[in-house]
């Protein structure tokens, strides 16, 4: 190694902590701002160029840099996404943040030929406000970086130079992989578009509309159809509503038929009161001022079940579907019979 | 009211026994502060024992859900008599605690 490559890696290794602490402050930066715009991403990673690494560097192009500042990649942090939208998204994130040199910047993005496909990641060289030293931020996707992991992996254990018909079906494997993040991208976009005209459906009150399933009944429930209920209830004993997860509701009302919202939003509404009756029924008597919020839907389901025949069995059945099957179901069905025929008649 | 909590394998089990009402509410509470800090572990509440539950003693059975399953606990109600039962029915607590 010459005397210039020599003086570089001795200021390398002076200015060793200076790049751990800009390490620290870029992660640190980053990851605040992803909690911020509300981004998840696969990794978030970082590393300091080792001793060895820049050694062969400098052994390959020394007399290229003037000093360390100019060898841009000292400190590289590394985003990996799940979409390639989300890769501009962060792009933009990272020009807010970073100071960003953009003559030594680069889209490998944009460099590929229209008929040649190969490495894709967005390369910009950021420089953090206090600090003499750049950081080379790279930003690229799940699958790129699969590609890209492997093509190195393939190139560093070759040792010898790969025939040209490989290096085109490793590239071949790169358009595979575009066409297959570009697909992911329009899913998201088009289940995005699905889930926003389920909620203004739902909001609209157009449920005939609407397909029973996981995604529409969590859209359902975000117009909290058992909240007017539920205060009915609290309101027999001035309880407090404790919140909890109604999702498994769902395979309830599929059970009973439902394969609509339009159908759970008439089974609600023709079953309500008497979900009420039969609460007030039981609280009244009692002191109990702490409801959870699956008061309401699970009254309304209990009615339902015993108003179209179902029976004690019918009502083991429910509450298999949302306790799980277990030894205490059969007691608490018996239980809710014997409570529910007092009030209900329902000729049991 | 009295509360035991013992350590077995990956489990932590609370025996209550007793009236577990508003005045027992306060010392229960403290006892069972152990589970709140417990870490990816069973925490089964063991009531074989207990006679009745109120209000209060929902309440930190919801505590116990709350904070242990935010440390990864799984939470399981074991052994609830008749009455008990009927007050986690009529509050929709069952759809809340798995209950064996």
């Amino acid at each position: 190694m010459d005397l210039h490559s020599e003086l570089i890696l001795e200021e390398y290794r002076a200015q060793l902590p200076v790049f751990e602490q800009m390490q620290t402050e870029v992660m640190r930066t980053l990851r605040e701002a992803l909690d911020r715009i509300g981004l998840r991403v696969t990794a978030l990673e970082s590393r300091i160029k080792t001793e060895q690494s820049l050694s062969g560097k400098l052994a390959l192009k020394g007399s290229k840099y003037q000093s360390l500042r100019d060898i841009t990649d000292i400190l590289g942090a590394r985003i990996v996404t799940f979409y390639t939208d989300d890769v501009d998204h962060i792009a933009a994130m990272a020009e807010q943040l970073f100071e960003i040199d953009w003559n030594n910047s680069v889209d490998k993005r944009m460099l590929h030929q229209l008929d040649s496909f190969g490495y894709n990641s967005l390369h910009y060289i950021c420089r953090v406000p206090g600090y003499d030293y750049p950081f080379e931020l790279q930003l690229r996707t799940t699958l790129q970086h699969a590609w890209a992991s492997i093509n190195h992996d393939i190139g560093y254990k070759s040792g010898v130079e790969i025939p040209r018909e490989y290096m085109r079906r490793i590239n071949r494997m790169a358009g595979i992989l575009e066409m297959a993040d570009d697909e992911f991208s329009r899913i998201r976009t088009e289940i995005t578009d699905y889930r926003r005209r389920v909620q203004q459906l739902v909001q609209s009150g157009k449920l005939d509309d609407v397909q029973l399933d996981g995604d529409t009944f969590g859209s359902y429930l975000e117009v909290r159809p058992f909240d007017s209920l539920n205060r009915r209830i609290a309101a027999i004993n001035q309880a407090e509503i404790q919140e909890v997860p109604l999702n498994r509701y769902l395979r309830v009302f599929k059970a009973m038929g439902c394969k609509t919202l339009g159908d759970v939003e008439r089974v609600v509404r023709q079953y309500e009161n008497d979900a009420y009756r039969l609460a007030r029924h039981q609280l009244g008597n009692t002191d109990l001022d702490i409801i959870s919020s699956a008061v309401g839907v699970q009254n309304i389901c209990i009615v339902w079940i015993l108003s179209t025949g179902g029976g004690k069995l019918g009502l083991k059945h429910f509450f298999d579907a949302i306790n799980g099957h277990n030894t205490q179901n059969d007691a608490i069905a018996k239980m809710t019979y014997e409570q529910a025929k007092k009030v209900m008649g329902y000729g049991l | 009211m009295k509360t035991i909590i013992e350590e077995k394998g990956n489990q932590l089990i609370a025996k209550f026994s007793g009236r577990l009402d508003t005045p027992a509410a306060v010392q229960t509470a403290e006892d069972v502060k152990p589970l709140l800090e417990a870490k990816d572990k069973e925490i089964v509440l063991d009531c074989t024992e207990l006679e009745y539950i109120s209000s209060s003693g929902l309440r930190i059975f919801l505590s116990v859900r709350k904070e242990a399953g935010a440390h990864g606990c799984k939470v399981k109600v074991h052994n609830i008599n008749a009455d008990i039962r009927q007050v986690f029915m009529m509050t929709g607590f069952v759809s809340l605690f798995e209950i064996d």
